[in-house]
């Protein structure tokens, strides 16, 4: 049975001890390391996403964790338990794959129940159980008998789901099970998974490219680059505070500047100017850094208004990003984002040049 | 395509001749495919005519197209012949052949998918390669094999052994010919559907707690059983037919179908009656098929609908 | 690998539907064509070799084609079928010039004056005016004789010796402990004609219900205890291995190759004695090539009939590859100064004359259907 439990245990304690433990993991693939260096804590019960662009080594890791694909170096520890080599149908983890990976010759319900029929669970219980998880995973009670490929995409989204369910796994792993559905069917899925994850107080290790995806369900996010963990943290941490570039432009976009240092002063290398910045996160003293500055951050300055950097530019285009608007200002050769909330719009055929500006402080200093 | 054209043009009764008479005419689709149609006509459909209607000819006869006899599909089922031991042997040793073959093939297409890597090319071609050499000459290989003071035998005896099994002209060997002939219609097919088998499904399976026994009989097994039974299909239709493999290694210790047809258009010149053999044959091959095709739902196999 | 195989499935279908189809129709068209450069024969194993039809070609620069077949019957039939505005020539056995195919108007007639002084030439037993090649009214010439031979059935020397197989004769095949060491070669009429004289019985008559009865119970004895059924290659095959000790049907035509390949103790054997007419213990064929009543007949066809019996021509149609026979010009002493030792030992050449003599000649056996399909259904019973 499945049980449901009140919203996972309080985080505010002392960390609960990890389920899934990583030291040192790597895969490679005859001389290519898809995955290398990994170390990670999986808190029990909470929802840890794996972003990263498409590439990174998200599958191969899960697959690793999975139990489908072993490590070529490095442990990987449940519960304090090596299970480096332990066969998947023997781990009490269960994985969503990106295909979903249903049953095509087998009914909803029997994909359902598949777990089930392993066990050697009489028919009737099976039935029984399935229209349970149906019913947690919200498909109508007249799908238990209906050919699975018939299911629109959501819908087998929980079929897969549920199967996972049944196998009533302490960890579920789900490699990127939405990215295949429209946006508004991925928005509602998304929330439900979220509840899900609250009401099952299982472990999640979730996979996507999409950040967007992992802010809006995670406790945890975990940025991969080129099979590597760059950073792990809460959304955010990683939101407000990237360890690099790469993660601050992965995590939205972002204007980029480069600067160089000339005694205590930062020149521009991309535009002219000198600049304050703030000080690095790690206090590291750099000749040469980036300036990252998220485009809600970056202000249009009215004559006379002033901000600690300044840049003029031309506007050249405009997009509507709903309630905001995007706008590309060329400063040179560089082009620069800024936004405006609808209701501050720049008039249409206002002055094509502007001034824009930000404070230090709203922008991170990277040294890579 | 002139026939849509046609009914067209009736039910929307066109206003003026003209209309008509274009409506009449073939499209250009219709017109260009024309040669290729009427060498299908000739190449194809032309013996298989002079086959139904030798079958209806006076037996022993040449008198095709001008009489009309059912004598030749009434002597056949006269059950005084025996012509019917010649099929049953035909069809049972397709059958055997089939059954051998599903066991022979399924390990080697398994290991083809899932374990030879990147020798899966090289082993496949191994199983082509033969098909390049005359089904005959092949046989005659085979018979070199077997025989008395052959390859087998020579080298046993030369090994110090009393000499190897005397096989060769016997039904067993027979059906060993059409095991080794039809191996890789076997095996293509199968090859082929258990590649449809996605590899996450297996994983998927593997995931849920499945064993592998449990995985081949409930994931594999049905998900490749398209590509399974086409092969069955396809051995057993060229088993049925087969007549080297009886005549060459096995020496005609059995007559088999075919080779009673053959008989009837060379030694007896009855070309009525191995007509008429030949139709009973193709029907009930053809009937057969239809209906195993038609069980053989793929879109429902494959869970298409 | 499936659309392959289908389509030359297909293919074959196709081809040999196509043949069966083309029958009846060919030849339609072609009667008006020009065929001063074309000449097509229909013939036995040999007279279609390149070596043979070569140097024909390119004395004549004629499309010379030959088609062979392993059966007199189905020959002829291609004739009936509708094939007559096809052939030139047609090379069968002895009885079917004069008792079928002239009265059928299949063939026609030779100028005999041409060929007449051919006959001069040929062993003594082919003289002028030489039953075979005559119509049964003996005005017409109907064919030249040319290939010939004593056939019987073939033993191993080694396992029978030539003193019991000639005198035990037919009965070998009659005898149990025999049975599983003897094969039959596969050839329909002879067969036919094999089983008959192996149930003592004349084959070349009118049979009783009670000699058919016993044609029917021999048949199905005689099968039932061959060890295989094949064709020339696989009899000799199975000989020289030491599957088979003998085989039924069987002469110089089909174990010369094997004797000329160094097994001189494979060796065609022709009964002392046996029932068919006169006492004669064995069958001979001699082979007739006649023109075919074709309205649109080759000028080449009666040329090709005078080549062939040139002295280099006649040795090399007897050494044709596949085959190896003794020629009716052997009688021609610049034919016969050709063959080399081992060839006339290939031909048994030192027992040739008194196994011919001791031989009938091939005929026509009135109730064949009827006996070939007691033979067919006995086949079946094998298994
Ligand atoms: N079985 C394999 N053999 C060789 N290379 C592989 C294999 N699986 C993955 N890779 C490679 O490893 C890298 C990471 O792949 P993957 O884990 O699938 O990335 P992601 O899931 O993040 O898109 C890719 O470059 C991919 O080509
Ligand atoms: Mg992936």
């Amino acid at each position: 049975m499945l049980q449901t439990l009140p919203a996972a245990a309080a985080t505010d304690e002392a960390p609960p001890r990890p389920i899934l433990q990583l030291v040192g993991v790597r895969k490679v693939f005859g001389g290519f390391a898809a995955v290398e260096g990994i170390d990670l804590d999986v808190r029990e019960g909470e929802f840890l996403t794996i972003v990263g662009p498409s590439g990174s080594g998200k599958t191969t890791l899960l697959r690793m964790l999975a139990g489908m694909d072993q490590p070529s170096e490095g442990n990987i520890t449940l519960r304090g338990e090596l299970i480096n080599d332990m066969p998947p149908n023997k781990r009490p983890t269960c994985l969503v794959f990106q295909s979903l990976a249903l049953f095509p010759h087998k009914s909803v319900g029997e994909n359902i129940a598949f777990a089930l029929k392993v066990k050697g669970v009489d028919a009737a219980t099976r039935k029984k159980r399935a229209l349970e998880l149906m019913r947690i995973v919200r498909l109508p009670d007249n799908y238990h008998d209906k050919n699975v490929m018939k299911c629109s995409g959501g819908e087998r989204q929980r079929v897969a789901l549920a199967r996972a369910f049944a196998y009533d796994p302490e960890v579920l792993f789900f490699d990127e099970p939405l990215s295949a559905l429209d946006y508004k069917l991925k928005k509602a899925l998304e929330k439900e998974l979220k509840d899900l994850h609250r009401e099952t107080g299982k472990t999640f290790i979730y996979i996507t490219h999409s950040l967007e995806e992992a802010m809006v369900m995670s406790d945890r996010i975990g940025v991969m680059r080129a099979g590597k963990l760059v950073q792990v943290g809460t959304p955010e941490e990683i939101y407000g505070a990237p360890v690099d570039r790469f993660v601050s432009e992965f995590v939205g976009e972002v204007n980029t500047l480069k600067m160089k240092r000339a005694g205590a002063e930062w020149h521009g290398v991309d535009v002219p100017g000198t600049f304050t910045l703030s000080p690095p996160k790690d206090g590291a003293s750099l000749d040469e850094a980036f300036v990252v500055i998220r485009p809600e951050y970056m202000r249009f300055l009215a004559p006379g208004e002033r901000a600690d950097n300044q840049l003029t530019g031309t506007v050249y285009n405009e997009y509507s990003l709903g309630s905001r608007i995007q706008y590309q200002i060329r400063v040179g050769e560089k082009v620069m984002l800024a936004e405006l909330s609808r209701a501050r719009a720049l008039a249409p055929g206002a002055s094509a040049e502007v001034t824009i500006g930000w404070d230090a402080a709203d922008a991170f200093t990277l040294g890579s | 395509m002139a026939d849509i054209a046609l009914a067209r043009a009736s039910k929307m009764a066109p206003e003026t001749a003209r209309e008509l008479r274009h409506a009449r005419r073939l499209s250009v689709g219709a017109r260009c495919a024309l040669p290729v149609a009427v060498l299908l006509a000739i190449g194809f459909l032309a013996p298989m005519v002079a086959i139904l209607a030798y079958s209806f000819a006076t037996p022993r006869s040449f008198d095709v197209f001008r009489s009309f006899t059912l004598e030749n599909f009434a002597s056949l089922f006269d059950p005084t012949n025996t012509v019917w031991l010649s099929f049953a042997w035909s069809v049972g040793f397709a059958l055997f052949t089939v059954a051998i073959l599903a066991v022979i093939a399924y390990p080697i297409a398994y290991g083809l998918n899932a374990v030879f890597g990147r020798w899966a090319g090289f082993v496949s071609v191994l199983f082509v390669f033969p098909l390049f050499v005359s089904e005959n000459v092949r046989l005659y290989g085979w018979v070199l094999f077997f025989i008395k003071n052959g390859v087998l035998d020579g080298t046993l005896k030369w090994l110090g052994f009393s000499g190897g099994p005397e096989v060769l002209y016997t039904p067993g060997v027979t059906l060993f010919g059409m095991a080794y002939t039809y191996l890789p219609f076997m095996l293509f097919p199968m090859t082929l559907g258990l590649a449809l088998v996605p590899r996450d499904l297996v994983d998927a399976a593997r995931d849920l707690g499945a064993g592998r026994l449990f995985i081949w009989r409930e994931i594999e097994l049905p998900l490749a059983m398209p590509g399974i039974l086409i092969g069955m299909l396809l051995t057993f239709v060229l088993a049925v037919g087969a007549t080297a493999e009886a005549k060459i290694l096995g020496g005609q210790s059995i007559i088999v179908i075919s080779h009673d047809i053959e008989i009837a258009f060379t030694y007896s010149q009855n070309w009525p009656l191995g007509s008429a053999l030949a139709v009973v044959v193709s029907v009930f091959i053809a009937a057969l098929t239809l209906v195993a095709l038609s069980k053989l739902d793929l879109d429902r196999m494959l869970g298409r609908r | 690998m499936a659309g392959i195989s289908r389509r030359s499935m297909l293919q074959g279908m196709a081809a040999g539907a196509g043949a069966l189809a083309a029958g009846p129709l060919l030849g339609t068209g072609s009667a008006l064509a020009a065929r001063e450069k074309e000449l097509n024969i229909l013939c036995w194993e040999g007279y279609n070799s390149a070596q043979v039809l070569d140097p024909f070609r390119s004395k004549t620069g004629a499309t010379v084609k030959a088609e062979s077949l392993t059966n007199d019957p189905t020959m002829i039939n291609r004739l009936r079928a509708g094939e007559i505005n096809t052939w030139d020539l047609i090379n069968v056995n002895n009885p079917w010039a004069r008792k079928v195919m002239l009265p059928e108007k299949l063939i026609k007639p030779l100028p005999k004056a041409e060929f007449e002084p051919f006959f001069a030439k040929m062993l003594p037993e082919f003289k002028w005016p030489y039953k075979w090649a005559m119509s049964e009214d003996g005005n017409d010439l109907l064919g030249m004789v040319q290939r010939f031979g004593p056939y019987s059935f073939v033993v191993n020397t080694d396992k029978v010796s030539r003193k019991t197989a000639e005198e035990t004769g037919w009965d070998l095949f009659n005898d149990p402990a025999l049975a599983g060491k003897y094969g039959i070669l596969e050839s329909d009429d002879w067969n036919v004609f094999n089983i008959f004289v192996v149930a003592g019985i004349d084959p070349f008559k009118v049979h009783t219900p009670e000699e058919m009865a016993k044609f029917e119970e021999t048949a199905k004895r005689v099968f039932k205890g061959a060890k295989l059924i094949g064709d020339i290659a696989s009899m000799n095959q199975a000989l020289i291995s030491g599957e088979i000790d003998l085989h039924l049907t069987g002469g110089t035509y089909s174990v010369s190759p094997a004797r000329a390949d160094g097994h001189p103790n494979l060796r065609a054997i022709t009964p002392l004695k046996g029932p068919l007419a006169g006492g004669k213990g064995g069958i001979s064929w001699i082979e007739v090539t006649s023109t075919v009543n074709n309205p649109n007949l080759s000028p080449l066809a009666l040329d090709f009939l005078k080549y062939v019996q040139a002295p280099e021509v006649a040795h090399t149609v007897a050494f044709a590859e596949g085959t190896f026979n003794p020629v009716a010009q052997m009688g021609n002493k610049a034919c016969f100064d050709l063959f080399t030792k081992e060839e006339l030992d290939a031909i048994q050449w030192d027992s040739l004359e008194e196994e011919m003599a001791r031989s009938v000649e091939y005929d026509i056996v009135p109730d064949y259907d009827k006996a070939l399909d007691i033979m067919n259904a006995a086949k079946r019973l094998r298994g």
